[in-house]
């Protein structure tokens, strides 16, 4: 007989982040889904390129997963350059493809359109051409003006952290969805998002222009599971925490010490067996404390 | 006050200053030199300036503060914003940024105002320094009304006679036609403002000339920090120091946890 019961999209962690393999081309949205990127660096994942910025991204890369980064922007206002994506780009052991915010969102967008390239204005001039050759300075065949023709931009798997899904992938971000994750999204082949919350899928049915993503191919439960970042309309970001990471990281690679960087994701990350575990380790006075305002 | 404004704060003003009624304010992550000096012209002049930091949008002249946020990549940030364009929209828009005024920093500027946030060395696949990347300044600088160069320190290993290499396009080989012949439509940097003096561009070979050097600065100061050869005017004033009115402003309304006075 047929099976006659809707598919829930809800997978443990571990499964989903079983869809990972080393060498494939990841996304990673913001707020950051951090439940998933420990899971790929307790399990060893690497070589990945990741498409990425911020913090996150720097702890994949110290955490030896990443083998190219795609980003347009590895500073935060807590440290000029981030350590672990500054001192491998400097040993030339992680490889960059230089961009922009809008070169990238154009390869992107591209790519979420199904199309071989994007035109874009910003970095006609400039040295992205020179040190990206993928970039390639063109003149459009209507105007015959110089543009940038940014290729497309395709993701294995785009990993997003959000406020609510029901079991079917109905995303609903909380406040609006971060500056790339729908662009991320749309040039992904498959789409994991972790979310604070399951709900009915009557409550999804209530407001159904919420929804911002439909279908997302598998959703993982993770409440806190962008700590030590913030989750819009959850929590706030973990200054204190995040200081130590930096602090760390930073120490490791200039004394040129791999214990000492083990040693904080052997603390951090690696020693716990699911996202529970971590959040234990947390605790639960210490999550409280980062409830939004 | 008593007491005689830093030279952060002298750099806030002089930007204020720049600042039209009507702007659209946008600011990159970690200037706190710039962040001050729109929300002091946004309360002092400016009424209808709209505030973009992080995809949101402001307008707060009504509030008796504006303080600096004081946490950094958090959803925080957005506090007060009228609306939040992080939806994908961000750069859906630049027919209308014109309207638009930037503030930029560098690792290096040369003296056409061409910047380089990318990095220090001849192989780019192996930096000697790697640079934080471009961030958006290519698109932003390319397409916005204007934008102001601000340094954090004045140094002849910050202003370069070449940069190694460029992220944004200030006025490329020079020329008052520079940009438009290579076809990027925006208005350019209009002032580069750094610790030691304010600097402007000439008006045909768009060469980096002293505007006025701050208070306690000499003209040598400026020549043995600066590693070409600036456009130098007859009569060099020495810039305007903040009036009691404007830093007061500055530091019981904005810059509350004194962020431009310490360092």
């Amino acid at each position: 007989m047929l099976n006659q019961v809707r598919e829930s999209s809800v997978l443990p962690e571990e499964k989903a982040g079983q869809w990972v393999k080393s060498g494939m081309t990841i996304a990673i949205g913001e707020p950051a889904p951090m439940g998933l990127l420990r899971w790929i660096i307790r399990n060893k994942i690497t070589d990945l390129t990741v498409i990425g910025s911020g913090l996150a991204l720097d702890y994949l890369i110290a955490g030896g997963c990443v083998r190219k980064v795609i980003t347009y922007y590895a500073g935060s206002p807590d440290i000029a350059v981030m350590p672990a994506f500054r001192s491998e780009a400097e040993n030339g052991t992680l490889e960059v493809w230089e961009c922009e915010e809008g070169i990238l969102t154009s390869g992107l967008e591209a790519a979420g359109k199904g199309l071989p390239f994007m035109p874009w204005r910003g970095g006609v001039g400039t040295s992205l051409p020179d040190i990206n050759a993928d970039l390639k300075v063109i003149r459009d065949p209507i105007g015959g003006e110089v543009l940038i023709a940014v290729p497309a931009i395709n993701i294995d798997i785009t990993l997003l952290h959000a406020s609510i899904s029901d079991s079917y992938g109905n995303v609903q971000h909380c406040r609006g969805t971060g500056w790339l994750d729908m662009f991320l999204y749309r040039a992904a082949d498959r789409v994991i998002v972790q979310v604070e919350k399951i709900v009915s899928n009557e409550e999804i049915r209530s407001k159904p222009w919420e929804t911002t993503i439909s279908n997302a191919d598998a959703i993982v439960l993770s409440p806190y599971g962008a700590h030590p970042f913030y989750s819009r309309g959850y929590y706030v970001q973990d200054q204190e925490h995040i200081r130590d990471y930096l602090e760390a990281i930073t120490t490791a690679y200039s004394d040129g010490n791999r214990d000492k960087k083990d040693g904080y994701f052997e603390k951090h990350c690696n020693q716990f067996q699911s996202h529970a575990e971590y959040l234990d380790a947390i605790g639960t006075r210490h999550l409280i404390s980062l409830s939004e305002y | 006050m008593s007491f005689p404004a830093t030279i952060k704060e002298v750099m806030a003003v002089v930007l204020s200053r720049e600042l039209e009624d009507g702007d659209h304010l946008q600011v990159g992550v970690a200037l706190p030199v710039p962040e001050v000096a729109v929300r002091l012209a946004h309360i002092m002049h400016g009424p209808n300036m709209q505030l973009i930091f992080l995809g949101g949008r402001m307008n707060v002249h009504h509030l008796e503060s504006i303080p600096l946020p004081d946490f950094g990549w958090d959803s925080r940030s957005v506090r007060w914003a009228e609306s939040y364009s992080d939806r994908g929209h961000r750069f859906d828009q630049v027919k209308a940024w014109h309207k638009r005024v930037f503030f930029v920093g560098g690792l290096q500027v040369d003296k056409f105002g061409n910047i380089n946030l990318i990095g220090i060395g001849n192989d780019p696949t192996k930096l000697k320094f790697r640079g934080p990347a471009s961030v958006g300044t290519p698109t932003l600088t390319t397409h916005v009304g204007r934008y102001y160069i601000v340094l954090n320190n004045h140094s002849s290993r910050v202003l370069v006679p070449k940069c190694d290499y460029v992220s944004a396009v200030g006025w490329h080989e020079g020329g008052a036609n520079s940009r438009k012949e290579l076809g990027i439509p925006g208005g350019g940097p209009k002032l580069c403002v750094t610790p030691l003096c304010v600097m402007d561009f000439t008006e045909v070979e768009k060469r980096m000339r002293l505007v006025s050097l701050h208070p306690g600065v000499t003209l040598d100061d400026v020549k043995a920090n600066t590693g070409f050869e600036l456009v130098i005017p007859d009569i060099i004033p020495t810039t305007l120091v903040p009036t009691e009115d404007e830093l007061t402003t500055l530091r019981t309304r904005v810059d509350l946890n004194g962020l431009l006075r310490s360092g």
